[in-house]
């Protein structure tokens, strides 16, 4: 019996090392430990600086930027990604790290436009590609934006899709952010994203906060212009932050008094994988032109002639109608507040920076203060303040809670 | 029996180490040229590999190919011609992929491919 296996042992044993002799290894000393069978083409979500350029609709099946895009292709990319896009120019074949199979429909769908562009911007110069020995030279001082995503329309040419190169066209390519929405998101937001999940009216009955409609183009926490969408950057803080708010029973569980938990433990990766799933479900992230957001202003240094001039505004521009003189979330007008659900809302108790949703940090409030809230009554103050009054306002703002050192200190 | 056994799973161990040693350097080097010295026939590039930028010195023999990829001058013509160039003709900061082979503890070069020249 021991013979026997010993027997099987040594057989599997030399099985394995007769198997590891005549396997071909990957002939690459740079590829990376994942997507092997692709050439070692790892699709990690775009950095912040990148996740908003998304290409627009039209680009994708417009004939004169596909003739464009060829042109360029022909002469600056066709050597090592072949003239058939197929990866084996002449040079492509020599390189460590091969070029993609554009022709690769799995491959392509699954490669996201904000992806394509930060790989054709910055080719093999930064990481994780630089680590895995990719040749791809950086195009973004060469190219201008148009050049780029004419190149690129080009290339989609080659996997035979004909429509626009967008999640709801290749749902593959928002895989993973799904399956991390439906694990962590679903029970407030819901199924589909429109703030329906069966937890929501749990977690303020009756009265907002409710769970944010994704769908929707209303989103609170901006550095954006009132009405336009955030950027990639504000999901991001918000979804790494959470949302301290007064909330039902719910919430009393969750660390900091959330009504909507901090995601910081979820590897940053991850996090921009859900971030592109949930800008998958309101098409308007790739139908705005461009995305402006407005500037915060190093801050300035707190002296008591700010904080006089920001008491003045404070009463100027009707604050202490909501927020009650001493910034309680008293003011006169408070019982009356609705939200865009025409939920009844509570003014913010300005004393308790720690329950600022949008942050407590001097810069939060002068955001806060830029953009307002979508959806609530709170407003924008950019068109009726100038910075510097914004500043005024945002360090008295700060200067209600108790102690009045949040302006130094600041949080969130 | 337990001797013969320890013997087996040496030499597994070794095959695999040095099966992955193998897989290490069957690939091309791709690097930016950093030196060339015609003189004495050697090509020093600048190579980031796992993460970690080294400098690695080939060797070049007589029988070393130097090539690059242009399009054909005449009308008509597609695809890519292989242009064969001297050591000296690389210059620093070229993209260039190397296929060597050890010898002596020496990478020497077997084909040298210009990816890209800047």
């Amino acid at each position: 019996m021991r013979t026997k296996l010993f027997t099987s042992f040594a057989i599997s044993v030399l099985g394995l090392l007769v198997g590891l002799c005549l396997a071909r290894p990957p002939a690459t000393r740079a590829n990376g430990d994942k997507h092997e069978e692709k050439g070692g083409h790892a699709h990690v979500p775009a950095p912040l600086e990148y996740a908003d350029v998304h290409v627009p609709l039209s680009v994708w099946t417009d004939p004169a930027m596909i003739t464009r895009g060829k042109e360029i292709y022909t002469v600056r990319c066709a050597v090592c990604h072949g003239d058939q896009g197929d990866g084996k120019g002449p040079a492509g074949v020599a390189l460590p790290l091969k070029p993609p199979d554009f022709r690769d429909k799995d491959g392509v769908a699954e490669m996201r436009d904000n992806y394509w562009f930060w790989r054709v911007s910055e080719g093999g110069q930064i990481e994780p590609f630089k680590g895995k020995g990719s040749a791809m030279p950086p195009w973004k001082s060469e190219l201008s934006v148009e050049d780029r995503w004419a190149v690129m329309a080009y290339q989609h040419t080659y996997s035979g899709h004909n429509g626009p190169h967008v999640p709801w066209e290749h749902p593959e390519s928002i895989a993973m952010g799904r399956d991390i929405f439906a694990m962590a998101c679903v029970p407030c937001h819901g199924v589909a994203g429109k703030g329906d999940g069966s937890v929501g009216p749990m977690l303020a009955p009756r009265r907002a906060p409710q769970p944010r409609d994704l769908t929707s183009a209303e989103f609170k926490f901006r550095s954006t212009a009132p009405g336009q969408l955030p950027t990639t950057a504000d999901l991001f803080r918000t979804l790494t932050e959470g949302v301290r708010a007064n909330g039902g029973p719910m919430t009393i569980g969750l660390r900091g008094h959330r009504i909507m938990p901090s995601f910081q433990h979820m590897p940053v990766e991850q996090r921009l994988e859900l971030l592109e799933y949930v800008k998958s479900l309101n098409r308007g992230f790739w139908e705005r032109s461009a995305v402006k957001t407005i500037t915060v202003p190093e801050p300035p240094t707190l002296t008591p002639e700010r904080l006089t001039r920001g008491q003045q505004l404070y009463a100027d521009a009707e604050c202490l109608a909501c927020h009650g003189e001493r910034g309680r979330g008293d003011g006169p007008s408070a019982p009356t507040l609705k939200d865009n659900r025409n939920l009844p809302i509570a003014a913010t108790d300005l004393t308790r920076p720690e329950r600022f949703k949008n942050g407590a940090r001097p810069e939060d409030v002068y955001r806060t203060l830029g953009t307002g809230l979508g959806g609530t009554p709170m407003p924008s103050y950019a068109d009726s303040l100038e910075p510097d009054q914004i500043w005024d306002l945002a360090y008295y703002v700060l200067s209600l809670s108790r102690g009045g050192q949040t302006a130094a200190t600041g949080s969130r | 029996m337990t001797k013969a056994m320890s013997v087996i799973v040496t030499l597994a161990v070794v095959g695999v180490l040095s099966a992955a040693h193998s897989v290490a350097d069957e690939g091309p080097i791709l690097g930016a040229v950093k030196a060339v010295d015609a003189s004495g026939k050697t090509l020093t590039l600048q190579t980031t590999a796992q993460g970690k930028t080294r400098d690695v010195t080939i060797i070049l023999k007589p029988e070393s190919k130097i090539v690059k990829f242009a399009r054909p001058s005449e009308p008509g013509k597609t695809g890519f011609i292989e242009q064969p160039l001297a050591l000296s003709d690389l210059k620093p900061g070229w993209i260039v992929s190397v296929t060597t082979t050890h010898v002596g503890g020496n990478e020497v070069a077997e084909v040298i491919t210009v990816v890209m020249e800047r």
